[in-house]
């Protein structure tokens, strides 16, 4: 392998990890966009969903790599995980905001932050404590299809990461763009009294938008799985810190800058891996976490403002 | 209309409307004038149930609405264009006016009032595609009127429209609110600057530190010299 | 039933009514030293050497508590990777006592030969430097150097919301691990670091028994509770404190909050550093994994479940939760095994519920924000009862009789101003918000600033106190140019406000509100205020001394309410109490914002009359004010802004006579009606 096919091998790498920091990203930044609020719960919300993603595809036939599907089989597989997974993390959302948060709505400083740091907690403990520390060997039914030989080497899985982020990724853009909800959304979080004027019911744009970005970490959690062949209940806490380190590169609050923030995340894991070594990149995210607050607390897209005035 | 009858308002501890009574009817132009601090801007907040009365009741085609949501107000017809404007600064001019329609569903009702708003504000018309924030102040204005157009309202209550307006610019907005007027919509507007006010109104209620202490109608307020009085504060308790 | 007015007494309240008696100080010694018997004996009681094992433990996380609710309780500042500074205090002491790291000898170790700190090792043809640093040097060293780091990681934060400082603090506490895990030459890496030194004193090595470790943390804890408890009540506490509740206030009342913060941050760090030593001491070993985000949020649970700020609910809540992870659970497990067996099933006879003690810290953290977001044991003390002193105090209406110092006129070359603005222009994205002002205010004069609404009144304001830096023109106090003089030094010139829609500390007590606004008359410093020092003691007792003499201006309207937390005050007396803390910098100049909004005209004609008297006493006021009756009444000077400029200017009568005024206010044609 030539260090060109090496570069070009991590970028796809990069490219189909940072498309599974993306898709929780995005539940980081629209929550924040709302009420201004980090979401530590996210976190383990995608854990959740990667186990009820788990159980849908061992309930749909599946077991560990076995069954092997192709064609339509496989693509009506895959959605009916997708879906469910998306609905059940998406109802978790909504419960968490509905009971934990809501009645925290206009305290000031870090109290709902705090209790999110709590929800966080019990979520995690839950499973630990129900399921178990072991990793659980994650249903697949994708044939080994890869593309290239000795040097490059592109498979399916991460096609389908790509595919799967993508289309969810264009379906968050044109229902914040072009619903009325999502326009409520936007709305909501340019100018909350503004919009309320408008006849926007806040309390349902922010339970939306939990069950969205819910929604969304539980399918970054099915794919998640799909993509390493393996969940646990610890791969909250890293991917969940990343994932926030790509919201806050993509400029808290801003969609697309999220999208680009995960990637770039991704990019710079399998790239720094491979420049640097392995064992450092936690250290060059958190690093890039801290810089971008510092020096550009508004992201490389710009939008709110982490600083006081 | 609209009528509040005894309304206390207040902020946390703040007394703000102290025993307010007004009365708004059909067809009508009423301004709510009064120096700074006197309880206008309070007062609007208590219409669009931003704010809820301590005591007393807002009255609204005949029925209290003091706790009723301000999605549900909207929806029966009220409509804000609040003080400084407010539009969602990241959104084009096309989706705030959408906004203002948010509590509406009849698609060909909407694209009805679309055209009227152009009617109205030509410049809007033009600006469709910029970001509301990018807008010259008097434009702004011009739009968020139009946003509170969209929602088809039969009252509409305007929070110093005049407020950081060149003085020409005041006069045109006036104007369009007079025609607005015509087209039959109620207005319920705040503002400081009186004269301009006055002259468009029918009637008149003068606020200072939250109490009523002027009302009459447009003519008789503009040659009453207690008005400028109470902005000078001569007028002792 | 029972009826009105009889009371039925519980064993408890019997036996609670002598303590009741005592005053709220001798209760809490008498509660300090009950808790201190109690700690003293328990190893002789308890000869369990796994209960003493596990409290000794324990210790250790009760310090990083009290610690972290320096940095979180008193200055507001959410850290979420506290355990860092614990791991490098750990480290410190840790590397420098075992023998993972020995560099090769050079000449550079003889000085530290001869300090005694490492010795000349040679054996097996090895020739290396071996650190022998004792115990109790190695402890306040790695406190220096976890401070150190604290400044360090905490500089970058401090412009940061409260949310954003946690995230970047948990980065922290991410990355520092981390790096013990990657740098195995000076830390062993993930195998961690192995038979660290034991401490001893006078030749009694600590060894691996617990009751020694469990002394010395009884005596860290007692420790930081004497520190804690006496930062809390000094110049140092209450600015942190009036950080914490209003960043802006803070910097408007002379808090240099830069320095504060870095402050907190320090002191935290440092003690978590002095605990990490203390730890690895006791564990004589040290692995990363002993550091890391679980570590940070047990503290954080310590906090919040005793009350954040709450020296003694933090205490508690360490307590607790100690009782409850080594004692309750484990009980609770057994009892479950035997109902397991009793009845066959099998999952109850495995379970372990202390594996459960993390779900326990999340459920915690949820009902504690839901339901007593102040603790167990609230920072903020309740009311206390009135002396009679207080009670009897007179209201005094337009009279005053203290001794504000203040610029005598002899002091003033003829025809200086006290305050003097120039050209002065400020925009905000493209709207000028003050556009080339000129102002004069003579010595010992009322000028009052009037206007429309979002005329640029307050924007001036916020320009001459140097809130905000204005893009051109010049202000001068004195003569003495002041422009771009950041705000928590303007106050040090003489040059005191208050503001529009209140900024009070209201978690703070109306005293302690008042003492901040001394801030910058003052001089104690951290350790000034923990040692007691008679300067610190003079200077306490002056600003207290102070502190009364300002409350006295408002007669029995604050006095009696000294102690009363801000926010308990009615509308009204805040804004009293805002004017007091201003006037406690012993200002030249007196800003005031709206100072009568939303006072009653009986109200509003008491502050008028005391705002008259100070001017008496050679003080000079510059206000904003909507009550025009009030303005006619006290100005001698009265100017009028419109659209950010400066249109008028002259006594009551002038002003008024001047068309353009009633213009900006009315409009052209009522105006000229």
């Amino acid at each position: 392998m030539t260090f060109g096919d090496v570069l070009i091998q991590q970028v796809i790498n990069g490219v189909s990890l940072g498309a599974i920091y993306s898709l929780l990203a995005l539940g980081f930044t629209m929550v924040y966009g709302i009420i201004e609020l980090i979401n530590f719960a996210h976190f383990n919300v995608f854990m959740v969903g990667s186990f009820l993603a788990m159980y849908i595809l061992e309930a749909l036939g599946l077991n560990g790599q076995n069954v092997i599907l192709t064609g339509f089989p496989l693509v009506g597989v895959l959605a009916v995980a997708l879906v469910g997974t998306m609905l059940l993390s998406g109802a978790l959302g909504v419960l968490i905001e509905r009971t934990a948060l809501r009645p925290l709505r206009g305290v000031p400083g870090t109290a709902a932050m705090i209790t999110t740091i709590g929800v966080s907690y019990i979520l995690f403990n839950l499973v630990l404590l129900t399921i178990g520390a072991d990793a659980f060997n994650f249903p697949n039914p994708m044939p080994k299809v890869r593309w290239g030989e000795a040097g490059v080497v592109l498979q399916l899985r991460e096609v389908l990461v790509w595919i799967v982020a993508f289309l969810l990724m264009a379906g968050l853009n044109y229902f914040v763009r072009h619903t009325k909800m999502g326009k409520a959304m936007q709305a909501t979080a340019q100018d909350q009294e503004a919009a309320r004027m408008m006849g926007v019911e806040v309390d349902r744009v922010v339970m939306i938008t939990f069950f969205l970005g819910s929604a969304l970490a539980g399918a970054a959690g099915l794919v998640f799985g799909l993509y390493y062949n393996y969940t646990n209940f610890a791969i909250g806490y890293t991917a969940g810190l990343r994932a926030f380190t790509a919201a806050v590169l993509g400029g808290i609050g801003n969609i697309p800058g999220a999208m680009i923030g995960g990637v770039i995340i991704g990019l710079i894991e399998s790239l720094g891996g491979q420049l640097l070594e392995v064992r450092w990149t936690d250290v060059i995210i958190f690093s890039v976490l801290v810089l971008v607050l510092v020096f550009r607390p508004s992201g490389l897209f710009g939008r709110a403002a982490v600083t006081k005035s | 209309m609209l009528e509040f009858r005894d309304v206390d308002t207040y902020y946390g501890e703040l007394h703000v409307l102290k025993r307010v009574n007004y009365d708004i009817k059909q067809g009508e132009i009423v301004c709510l004038l009064g120096g700074n601090a006197s309880g206008k801007s309070t007062t609007m907040k208590t219409v669009l149930g931003v704010v809820t009365p301590r005591a007393g009741s807002v009255v609204f085609d005949g029925q209290v609405i003091n706790k009723m949501s301000t999605s549900a107000r909207v929806k029966r017809g009220i409509a804000p264009v609040p003080e400084a404007r407010r539009l969602f600064p990241r959104m084009t001019v096309h989706e705030n006016l959408e906004m203002g329609a948010f509590t509406r569903n009849d698609k060909d009702g909407i694209a009805e009032d679309l055209e009227r708003v152009y009617q109205l504000f030509p410049r809007v018309k033009e600006r469709l595609k910029q970001q509301a924030g990018t807008l010259s102040g008097g434009e702004q204005q011009m739009v968020a009127m139009g946003r509170a157009l969209m929602a088809r309202p039969r009252l509409l209550c305007m929070d110093e429209p005049s407020m950081g307006l060149s003085p020409a610019f005041v006069e045109q907005v006036f104007e369009i609110i007079q025609s607005i007027n015509k087209q039959g919509t109620t207005i319920f507007v705040v503002e400081q600057n009186a004269s301009m006010a006055l002259s468009i109104a029918h009637r008149g209620y003068v606020l200072q530190t939250g109490e009523v202490v002027l009302s009459g109608t447009a003519k008789s307020l503009l040659e009453n010299e207690m008005l400028k009085k109470t902005y000078l504060g001569e007028m002792g308790h | 039933m029972v009826s009105p007015g009889t009371r039925t007494w519980s064993i408890g309240e019997a036996l609670a009514a002598p303590f009741r008696r005592l005053s709220s100080d001798q209760q809490r010694w008498l509660i300090l030293t009950l808790l201190a018997i109690a700690a003293v004996v328990f190893p002789l009681i308890d000869r369990n050497e796994g209960d003493i094992d596990a409290a000794a433990n324990a210790t250790a996380f009760a310090v990083l508590a009290l610690g972290l609710n320096i940095v979180v309780g008193l200055a507001g500042l959410l850290d979420l990777g506290y355990a860092a500074f614990f791991a490098i205090g750990a480290y410190f002491y840790g590397v420098t006592s075992s023998w993972q790291f020995h560099p090769e000898w050079s000449s550079f170790w003889e000085p530290f030969r001869w300090l005694g700190v490492v010795v000349h090792y040679h054996a097996n043809g090895e020739d290396v430097v071996h650190f022998t640093l004792s115990f109790w040097i190695a402890m306040p060293l790695a406190a220096l150097v976890a401070a150190f780091f604290g400044v360090l990681f905490g500089a970058p934060t401090l412009r940061l919301r409260g949310d954003y400082l946690a995230i970047v603090t948990l980065g922290f506490g991410e990355i520092v691990p981390i790096v013990v895990r990657n740098w195995p030459t000076l830390t062993n890496g993930a195998m961690g670091l192995n038979g660290v030194q034991a401490p001893s004193l006078f030749g009694y090595s600590f060894g691996v028994t617990s009751s020694p470790y469990y002394y010395l943390g009884v005596g860290l804890i007692a420790l930081l509770i004497f520190v804690s408890s006496r930062l809390k009540d000094s110049r140092v506490g209450r600015a942190w404190m009036a950080i914490r509740e209003d960043e802006i206030a803070a910097g408007a009342m002379g808090v240099n909050r830069v320095k504060l913060k870095l402050l907190a941050f320090a002191v935290g760090a440092g003690f978590a550093g002095a605990t990490g030593t203390f730890y690895v001491a006791k564990l004589q070993t040290a692995t990363p994994d002993m550091f890391m985000f679980p570590v940070s949020v047990m503290i954080l649970v310590m906090i919040v479940l005793g009350g954040m700020g709450s020296v003694y609910g933090v205490v508690l809540a360490a307590v607790i939760l100690q009782l409850l992870q080594s004692w309750f659970l484990q009980d609770l497990s057994g009892w479950m095994h035997v109902l397991g067996r009793a009845v066959g099933n099998e999952w109850m006879q495995q379970i372990d519920l202390t594996q459960s003690i993390e779900l326990i810290f999340g459920i915690i953290l949820v009902l504690m924000m839901l339901y007593r977001r102040q603790g167990l044991i609230p920072a903020t003390r309740a009311t206390r009862a009135l002396t009679l002193e207080q009670q009897t105090a007179l209201p005094s209406r337009g009279t005053i009789d203290v001794d504000l110092r203040v610029v005598a006129p002899s002091e003033l070359k003829p025809g200086t101003a006290m305050l003097e603005v120039e050209k002065l222009v400020k925009a905000f994205g493209g709207i000028t918000a003050v556009k080339e002002v000129d102002l004069r205010v003579e010595p010992g004069s009322i000028v009052a600033l009037i206007g429309p609404n979002g005329s640029g009144k307050t924007t001036l304001f916020n320009l001459i106190t140097g809130m905000n830096a204005p893009d051109r023109g010049r202000i001068s106090l004195l003569g003495e140019d002041i422009t771009g003089v950041p705000s928590h030094l303007i106050v040090e010139r003489g040059i005191a406000r208050t503001f529009q829609n209140l900024r009070l500390f209201n978690n703070m007590t109306v005293l302690e509100n008042i003492l901040v606004g001394q801030h910058s008359r003052t001089k104690t410093g951290a350790v000034g205020a923990v040692l007691h020092t008679q300067t610190m003691l003079a200077e306490e007792r002056e600003t207290r001394e102070h502190a009364l003499e300002i409350v006295g201006i408002f007669g029995n309207r604050l006095m009696p309410r000294l102690n009363q937390v801000a926010k308990e005050l009615s509308y009204a007396n805040r804004r009293r109490l805002e004017i007091a803390r201003a006037l406690a910098s012993r200002p030249k100049i007196l800003l005031l914002d709206e100072p009568t909004a939303g006072m009653n005209p009986a109200e509003t004609l008491e502050l008028a009359e005391q705002i008259k008297s100070l001017r008496r006493m050679g003080l000079t006021v510059f206000l904003i004010e909507h009550k025009l009756n009030v303005v006619n009444e006290l100005a001698d000077k009265i100017l009028v802004l419109d659209h950010g400029e400066k249109i008028a200017e002259g006594t009551a009568e002038q002003v008024h006579a001047k068309p353009e005024v009633l213009e900006a206010y009315l409009g052209r044609k009522v105006a000229h009606a």
